[in-house]
């Protein structure tokens, strides 16, 4: 039997197609709000606003810059200017430490008419500084009581300095490889070359490593390839001032982590190796073997070093811990030096909490001492806490507003006695 | 004496300092490396450093990037005095790129949205998260995510704000088709985040480099946001 057939599937189908059709007009009448602004689409018809629409394609070549004044051209295009004020008050065994400073920032950096070329960074500080006692941020202060005018960075960085000699495909190839550095700047050892402890309380190992955390060096740096950095220098040695006193000066190379691991993984690290002579009084007065053996303040330095930071984001906000720990020696005094750090910031960036673990150890200990001299201990080591409320703390660094409490227990020493030191801190960086 | 000129000298200083550009935006963590990522035939690049607070108009400028982001500002990521650096990619004298990035606040951290762009009509080649922190971080940078941005631009997400209310359904509505790879799971906020970095960074494109070309867009995007408001009335 054939089967019966229906009509209702024809109606439906029907009433379908005269619904879609309805649609279709219906939504056709309304004009599209953005159709007249499509050029495209409109092409031949009047558009208001074809000349917005389609502004002049820019110039194949850039266009010679105007002539400028040397004052625009100097402070006019990147160049940066910022001011610190830096209150800081330290307590330890009845002695009140005070230093107080404003200083300034300048960067500027200098481009062709097609590629960024060189910069330069400096900064300044005058500080008055009331009976100094050791703090961890102020090493070099001790000597400095009263006012003194303070020069910190002072480096000039010069980008892809071969280019003038390379065709555009070997431009191309080795870009961001040869960069040239000459001033004054962090030691390429540790993770100081990519940590800014210009206003911080805790510090990392370098200026107790070496007595001094920034030095006077020329030399190249760059990318090696995508994975490593390199850093390759000629340091003076002689930390503040640049100055001879018969040092030979040291070697400083670091190979170092690619940022994308930072970026991508919150890891960063490094291998790096310091080697050759450096002027360091607080070493000779430390050791009386590198005493003996040392002419004058010129001490024999060899450091290899590792370094590792690692950032984690956690729920309320980010962990961050680092290591730093070098090896080698101060004439034939074995060195071996350890810090580690944890370090929590709030979501909010408003609050931080750090905790540090210092150990600084010296084979001192071999060599025969004059009679009625103690022996100094081999081993400095300190535990700090740190607690931070941040007015401004700019993801950048380019605005940093805080006050600090930091508590430093010393629990060894080798010259002394340990102490507990307590440092009050307001520091505004704008 | 000599202190009460130094003390003079500071206050000179700080007192007659001129608010400057900061070059230490949301730079790229190595611009060598990263640009010739983004562009393979580099040659080389400019960095131009730009700060809303010392720039002509800027004040201007900001309240216009406050208005078009269609969102209140971060105090702590958005500031007026917040850094940018812009990046000019040439290949010998030609320009073949700008790479500009922002940060914004996600659910998990931080988030830098970098985008390099055709430097002539201002679209999209290619969108690039620097730092993402985020539960949805490996979903948000795959490439099947970043690719559906790709040749937008900053009309398409003015464009969005009209037929997100009037019509989202219309297959002009680009960004309203642009498909989370997290809908409903960990890390989903972080999604709506991105989105609004990228308009963030184009807006404030269209203030540093393309002259404002997608000024018609928003004023239209308004108007007739305006007219399905009072319809609905």
């Amino acid at each position: 039997m054939e089967p019966k057939r229906s009509t209702a599937p024809f109606v439906r189908l029907a009433f379908t197609a005269a619904l879609l059709a309805w649609a279709a007009a219906s939504h056709a009448g309304e004009k599209d709000p953005f159709e007249d602004l499509e050029k495209p689409k409109r092409e031949g018809e009047g558009d208001p606003f074809e000349d917005i629409e389609a502004p002049k394609p820019p110039p194949e070549k850039p266009a010679p810059p105007k002539p400028k004044s040397w004052t625009d051209d100097l402070f006019g295009q990147n160049f940066t200017f910022k001011r610190e004020i830096m209150l800081q008050t330290s307590y330890s065994d009845g002695e009140l430490y005070n230093r107080h400073s404003v200083g300034f920032e300048v960067l500027k950096k200098w481009s062709t008419p097609t590629a960024t070329v060189a910069a330069f960074n400096a900064q300044f500080r005058f500080v008055r500084r009331d009976n100094p006692i050791e703090v961890s941020n102020d090493g070099e202060g001790m000597e400095r009581e009263g006012w003194y005018g303070e020069f910190h960075n002072f480096y000039l960085d010069l980008y892809n300095v071969f280019n003038p000699l390379m065709s555009d495909e070997a431009k191309g190839a080795h870009l961001g490889r040869f960069n040239f550095r000459i001033g004054r700047f962090y030691l390429p050892m540790g993770l100081n070359l990519q940590t800014d402890t210009h206003g911080t309380v805790l510090q990392l190992s370098n200026e107790r490593n070496f007595g001094f955390e920034r030095d006077w060096y020329a030399g190249f740096w760059g990318t090696l390839n995508p994975y490593l950095n390199y850093d390759l220098y000629y340091l003076l040695g002689s930390g503040y001032y640049p100055k001879f006193k018969g040092q030979s000066g040291m070697v400083g190379a670091r190979v170092s982590l690619a940022d994308s691991f930072n970026v991508d993984y919150g890891l960063q690290g490094g291998v790096a190796l310091m080697a050759g002579e450096r002027l360091s009084e607080m070493a000779v007065m430390r050791s009386p073997s590198v005493a003996m053996r040392a002419d004058g303040d010129v001490v024999d330095t060899f450091r290899a070093g590792l370094d590792a930071r690692y950032r984690r984001t956690v729920p309320t906000g980010w962990l961050t811990f680092t290591f730093e720990g070098t090896a080698g020696r101060d004439e034939r005094d074995d060195v071996l030096t350890q810090l580690y750090e944890a370090e929590y910031l709030h979501r909010s960036r408003k609050v931080g909490v750090a905790a540090q673990f210092r150990r600084f150890w010296q084979d001192i200990g071999r060599d025969p001492m004059m009679p009625g001299m103690k022996r100094p201990d081999d081993v400095d080591s300190s535990v700090a806490l740190d607690l931070t409320y941040y007015f401004r703390n700019d993801i950048t660094q380019s605005n940093l507003h805080w006050v600090k409490l930091n508590i430093e227990r010393q629990l060894q020493r080798q010259m002394g006695s340990p102490e507990t030191v307590i440092t009050l801190q307001y520091y505004r960086y704008w | 004496m000599r202190r009460l000129l130094l003390a003079l000298a500071a206050v000179c200083l700080l007192a007659g300092a001129r608010r400057a550009e900061a070059a230490v935006g949301c730079t790229l963590s190595n611009p060598a490396r990263d640009l010739k990522f983004l562009y393979p035939a580099m040659t080389t690049y400019r960095e131009e450093a730009r700060q809303l607070d010392t720039m002509p108009g800027g004040k201007e400028m900001f309240e216009a990037l406050k208005e078009r982001i269609g969102s209140d500002l971060d105090p702590v990521y958005e500031t007026y005095d917040t850094p940018y650096t812009l990046y000019t990619v040439y290949r010998g004298e030609e320009v073949i790129g700008i790479v500009h990035g922002v940060n914004v606040p996600g659910k998990g951290g931080v988030i830098q949205v970098f985008l390099s762009m055709d430097p002539k009509s201002a679209e999209i080649r290619q969108l690039v998260f620097q730092r993402l922190e985020s539960p949805a971080a490996r979903a948000l940078k795959a490439e099947a995510f970043r690719k559906q941005f790709e040749g937008l631009t900053l009309a398409d997400f003015y464009k969005h704000d009209y037929y997100r209310a009037a019509d989202p359904q219309s297959d002009k509505d680009k960004v309203g088709r642009i498909a989370s790879p997290v809908k409903g799971g960990e890390g989903s906020e972080d999604f709506a985040a991105s989105v609004r970095g990228v308009r963030k960074n184009l807006i404030l494109l269209d203030l540093f480099c393309y002259n404002r070309r997608h000024e018609p867009f928003f004023e239209r995007a308004k108007e007739a946001l305006a007219k399905v408001k009072a319809g609905e009335k």
